[in-house]
């Protein structure tokens, strides 16, 4: 593979660096498993099936943070959804020319906004929001379905945290669907529109045609979703409490460490407990970005070809 | 005379206009609340705002945030270029010897670093860093920050080298240059600008993280240390703590904060366009 032995030396001087990036990276994995075999030896499977935060006591039970976690994410995914498949639709069919360029520029900007500042604005401005005009009224009228059944006391909630994430993983995600969109080759809008289908119709068609790579773009916005610290810190409203209602101040996995950890080290098992809990939304998160991923690879062959 | 099709259609496009423009009203109010609340804070604090330190939580007087100020822009700019020199030079390991399983390793995972969620990263440096050195210090959060920006600068940087076309690579050759004279006479000088701003928006985006930092530089907020071994602060620690606490004066210290990191969050993405913009003349 090498023409002379430049190259050779060349490649070789390269491996040192590349090296370090392996390393690291299996270096972190023992490292967290490490850390959190000690709880999970001690706890056994109690620990993922249990609701309790007791460091005086040394007893833990980390089912309410890591079900906050898939919820929250859940919401997060199906807003962003709502928002984000006409948003690429909207820049890649039906404006043209300058409009497209700034309306991208505007979605790469948010999605590179610092995510504190999504914090303070969906603590400050989005709950008080969320609060009067959807929770309220929700709970009012339709408490009898237990997602809704209890008073929202504060704002903080789940269903707060899924929104604020969902507002923030909007344009990632919108860039990914639109970049999978605008890769659909042009015979296939030449012939939805050859037979007379209006911009709908061909719409709807190519829109079924890159459903795969919106099935991938929703696990990574998953993923993302599930790994957002500040924002789902400052809104779920922090409380170790497992409830059918998404209004209740709760905890996601990110959330409960940001929080304890820093006390953590106090107590014997606390931060083996909560590394246990970080290696559980790792792992979620590295297999689910690989299946998008590798969902998102598959299509790109199958149609873009 | 309206079939339902073409109804249909017209409806359709006035559903995605309006949702499409829905969905960028939180750009805009996010970016209008942060001005009004912040600059209300920095005029009432005025320039001490930028060298001053935080005050007790009760005072009067609204300070400044000084030390976060500096903590940021020295842990960012300290780890800027760890980042960039590990970043390019896996890149060009795995661009131009792709076919090898060390280039397809150090891809495979230079992109699932990505997915690692940061907090996660933040309590591995604790563990690793902190606790051995006994305390927290810049240098745990300038690996922290170097580790969650590596993916970013990777992917600018494979990009950038494959946006060169390979009639570029075939030139150098056919006139023996070796590979990495290929690399460093040729294809790093044409994609120079692309990689100039893959540094730029990779500066933006360690600038804001805060849940990297928030178990490595600890929250050292009486003054600046330059002393790398010493603990500092950042400003989006700065916010994310004052925004939780009861105290008002930290809540609108925390705007204010706010108003600086997207100000200069916004200076950096403007410049990237510009810089943009002049490669495609």
């Amino acid at each position: 593979m090498f023409k002379s032995k430049h190259d050779r030396l060349f490649f070789i001087s390269l491996l040192p660096t590349s090296i370090t990036i392996i390393g690291l990276l299996i270096l972190f994995l023992i490292i967290l498993v490490f850390h959190a075999s000690t709880s999970i030896g001690v706890f056994g499977l109690k620990l993922f099936i249990e609701s309790i935060w007791n460091p005086e006591n040394e007893m833990y039970g980390i089912l309410p943070p890591i079900i906050g976690t898939f919820i929250a994410s859940g919401i997060a995914v199906a807003v962003s959804l709502f928002f984000s498949i006409p948003l690429s639709v909207f820049t890649v069919e039906f404006i043209r020319g300058r409009t497209r360029e700034l309306v991208s520029s505007l979605i790469e900007l948010m999605s590179g906004i610092p995510t504190v500042i999504y914090a303070i604005w969906s603590l400050n401005t989005l709950a008080p929001y969320l609060k009067t005009y959807v929770m309220e009224p929700l709970y009012e009228y339709l408490s009898f379905i237990p997602l809704f059944s209890c008073k929202p006391v504060t704002g903080l909630s789940v269903f707060t945290a899924g929104i604020a994430i969902g507002i923030a993983i909007t344009p990632y995600m919108a860039m990914l669907i639109a970049e999978s969109y605008r890769s659909i080759p042009i015979v296939y809008r030449e012939g939805c529109l050859s037979i007379g289908a209006t911009r709908y119709e061909t719409t709807k068609i190519l829109l079924s045609l890159s459903k795969p790579a919106i099935v991938a773009s929703t696990v990574l916005g998953f993923a993302r979703a599930a790994g957002e610290t500040t924002i789902a810190a400052v809104t779920v409203g922090n409380s170790m409490s497992l409830s059918w209602c998404l209004f209740a101040p709760s905890y996601t996995v990110p959330a409960i460490i940001a929080s304890q950890y820093a006390n953590a080290g106090l107590y014997v098992y606390a931060e083996s407990v909560l590394h246990a809990s970080a290696m559980v939304i790792l792992i979620a998160t590295l297999i689910l970005s690989f299946i998008g991923l590798k969902i998102l690879d598959e299509w790109r062959r199958r149609v873009v070809v | 005379m309206y079939s339902s099709r073409r109804i249909k259609d017209r409806l359709f496009i006035a559903f995605i206009a309006s949702v499409s423009i829905l969905s960028l009203v939180p750009l805009f109010h996010i970016m209008i609340a942060i001005a009004v609340n912040g600059v209300q804070v920095i005029a009432k604090a005025g320039l001490r705002f930028f060298t001053d330190t935080p005050p007790a939580p009760l005072s009067r007087d609204v300070g400044g945030i000084a030390p976060a100020l500096f903590g940021s822009f020295y842990i960012t700019l300290v780890s800027l270029p760890i980042t960039v020199v590990l970043a390019l030079l896996a890149s060009i390991l795995s661009t131009e010897f792709p076919s090898n399983i060390i280039s397809r390793a150090v891809d495979v995972l230079s992109r699932s670093l990505a997915s690692v969620p940061t907090i996660v990263v933040s309590m591995v440096v604790y563990t690793t860093v902190v606790v051995p050195m006994r305390g927290f210090s810049a240098l745990a959060g300038v690996i922290a920050l170097s580790l969650i920006s590596l993916p970013y600068a990777y992917t600018a940087f494979s990009t950038a080298l494959r946006s060169v076309p390979q009639i570029y690579r075939e030139a150098a050759y056919s006139i023996g240059m070796d590979r990495w004279r290929t690399v460093r006479r040729v294809l790093l000088p044409v994609s120079r600008r692309i990689i100039v701003t893959g540094i730029l928006m990779v500066f933006a985006r360690a600038m804001g993280e805060t849940a990297a930092l928030l178990f490595t530089v600890g929250r050292y907020r009486m003054g600046i240390n330059i002393d790398i071994r010493a603990p500092t602060d950042a400003i989006p620690l700065l916010i994310f703590d004052f925004i939780t606490t009861p105290f008002k004066l930290y809540q609108e210290i925390a705007w204010g904060a706010a108003l600086v990191l997207l100000a200069a969050y916004l200076a950096i993405f403007v410049s990237v366009k510009v810089a943009v913009k002049e490669v495609r003349l």
